[in-house]
């Protein structure tokens, strides 16, 4: 494990957490939560896994991510903005008219959308297709899929669970976000669906439990992919809400976040200050 | 009528198999429902080619638009309402929305799997799948119409719904004809009413207007096998020439193509339009015949709707 890649990663990640605020500055709404929570292993797999060309987007032999719980949408952007996709600019649109980035991805819109997500349990069966498709091809590209913890009351999920399964689809990897609280309450008061690793194990699936905001534990994980030669790796990555804003994580009303513009500086001054400190412990290792 | 009736899933399974020969980008779905749709044949033949999921139409549907994504046209035929009710969120966002280039058949049509009852019946498809932007909807009305349509559905770039029945249908003319998505066919010329039906109810309708000549009336019969978008070139001139309308489709009276015609003469051309289908009920069952002639979608009930509507 090399620790300045760890670093590097962590430091990228609070970039794109500063990204997600520049457009909650823009629109002074969005679902925050699912982003933060998620943006350790979207991060991680941008600019540590994947094989993609931001400067051209439909590459034919580009790894696929898939965001299935679309509304986590601003984690999506604010990596693909910081991999160079699009310029950053566009973050300032949130939430405006016509934006290339709406509430939920829109693969006619912006670059690098593979599909248009948002209605939840869709995701898994789109990249269980793509999988199979780009097998089908003999094309070495993967497949990754980050799904919500909630989303797995879906049924359709478990169709493609199924399915992937099946079909022995070891270039696909699904992470579900494990942050344990949805719109309600608590993920497991709602609709309990732990343990959830079990779940997919037993529909086939090679499965492992992580902590979904360590980097180090992340970066361990994507080299260990395929879990299983022959099997889909289901990965529960075990997340906080909001993980990065001090008085949000955990809280599940950070789902969706209206802050004011007290709370929103106080947000961005904590991620600033982390960035400033990673950049330092950078520079000084590097010397 | 000509010649000897055929199977319309047979004849769609072997067209799309034949076309499929050729064309390597072609893969069928099935949701324990390809043998059945004609592909027994194409399963064994292309078994890297033919993905059997089991009873799964949702998932079936996104999958189909993953492969999609990957430059595959897959192919998936089941039970009509399975492949537009169940699923119709994935039909709508997954194929609809990602504009991808995937084909869903929805076979055993209308109430062609009629004793099997309301659950099997799919009498609100059209006026489902024209609500999504985009999609095409297509009811052919003859084994050559099948062939045509299934050629010109895998050749066109974006999702496809297509309906065929169950029953064995006879051919409506001598040859192929020209199939061109969107446009309809004049099959026959006349001046009191304009019939316009599509699918399975097109050789009724072309039987009820040699009957209604024997009464003295001269009925125009337009097949529109595409309902979506609609020939709205054919419906005005319909209008205008014969300026009274009946449509017939084994599909609720409203919501599907009478809806359509309805509102393209609402707006460009007002003439009477009489929508002839069933009823909103959950259709009755028993044998497909005795459930056409309950619902006045054979030749003489539509004769008699025609008759009624005109006052006579």
């Amino acid at each position: 494990m090399n620790e300045r890649t760890v670093k590097e990663l962590r430091l990228i990640a609070e970039k794109c957490r500063r990204n997600v605020l520049r457009m909650v500055e823009a629109s002074h709404h969005g679902h925050l939560g699912g982003a933060f929570s998620a943006m350790d292993i979207v991060t991680a797999l941008y600019f540590y896994k994947m094989n993609v060309r931001p400067e051209d987007p439909k590459w034919e032999d580009r790894d696929r991510f898939l965001l299935s719980a679309g509304h986590k949408s601003m984690v999506q952007y604010a990596v693909l903005a910081e991999k160079g996709y699009f310029d950053k600019s566009v973050l300032d649109t949130y939430g405006g008219f016509k934006t290339q980035i709406p509430g939920h991805p829109d693969m006619f819109k912006l670059p690098g959308i593979e599909a248009n997500t948002g209605a939840l349990g869709h995701g898994l069966s789109i990249a269980m297709g793509m999988a199979l498709g780009l097998r089908s091809q003999k094309k070495d590209a993967k497949v990754y899929a980050v799904m919500g913890d909630g989303e797995l009351a879906e049924g359709s999920n478990w169709e493609a669970a199924a399915a992937a399964a099946h079909y022995r689809l070891d270039n696909l990897t699904a992470f579900v976000d494990f942050n344990g609280l949805q719109i309600s309450g608590k993920v497991q008061d709602v609709m309990n669906f732990t343990p959830i690793a079990q779940h997919f194990a037993a529909f086939g699936w090679a499965v492992r439990d992580i902590d979904g905001n360590n980097m180090e534990e992340i970066v361990e994980t994507l080299d260990s992919l395929p879990l299983e030669k022959g099997k889909p790796s289901l990965i529960v990555a075990h997340t906080i809400k909001a993980k990065g804003l001090s008085f949000g994580e955990n809280i599940a009303s950070f789902h969706y976040w209206e802050p004011n513009d007290e709370d929103l500086r106080k947000g961005i001054d904590e991620v600033e200050a982390r960035i400033s400190a990673l950049e330092k412990e950078l520079e000084e290792a590097g010397k | 009528m000509i010649g000897e009736k055929k199977d319309p899933r047979k004849t769609f399974g072997k067209a799309v198999s034949d076309i499929a020969e050729q064309d390597e980008r072609i893969v069928v779905l099935s949701a324990d429902s390809g043998f059945s749709s004609g592909f027994k044949e194409f399963a064994a033949a292309h078994p890297d080619r033919y993905f059997e999921f089991g009873i799964m139409e949702q998932g079936v549907t996104g999958i189909a638009s993953g492969l999609a994504t990957t430059g595959k046209i897959p192919v998936f035929c089941a039970i009509a309402p399975f492949v537009t009710c169940r699923n119709y969120e994935m039909f709508r966002n997954d194929l609809g929305y990602m504009r991808q280039n995937a084909k869903l058949v929805g076979r055993n049509c209308g109430f062609t799997y009629s004793d099997l009852g309301a659950t099997h019946h799919s009498l609100e498809d059209f006026a489902i799948m024209r609500m999504i932007p985009g999609v095409v909807v297509l009811a052919p009305q003859s084994p050559d119409e099948i062939r045509a349509a299934s050629k010109a559905m895998l050749e066109h770039e974006g999702p496809v719904y297509m309906r065929i029945g169950n029953p064995k249908i006879p051919e409506l003319y001598d040859g192929e004809r020209e199939f061109e998505i969107g446009k309809g066919q004049l099959l026959r010329d006349g001046n009191d009413l304009a019939i316009i039906s599509t699918g399975s109810t097109t050789v009724y309708a072309l039987e009820a207007a040699e009957k209604l000549a024997e009464k003295g009336v001269s009925a125009m019969i337009i097949g529109m096998p595409t309902v979506c978008p609609i020939d709205e070139e054919m419906v005005l001139m319909a209008a205008k020439k014969v300026g009274r309308i009946m449509t017939v489709e084994e599909h609720y009276s409203h919501g599907g193509l009478g809806t359509l015609v309805a509102e393209v003469c609402a707006e460009k051309a007002p003439v009477p339009v009489k929508m002839h289908g069933i009823p909103k009920e959950y259709a009755t069952s028993g044998p497909y015949e005795e459930l056409l002639r309950y619902y006045k979608l054979d030749a003489d009930g539509i004769t008699r709707t025609a008759l009624e509507f005109l006052g006579k």
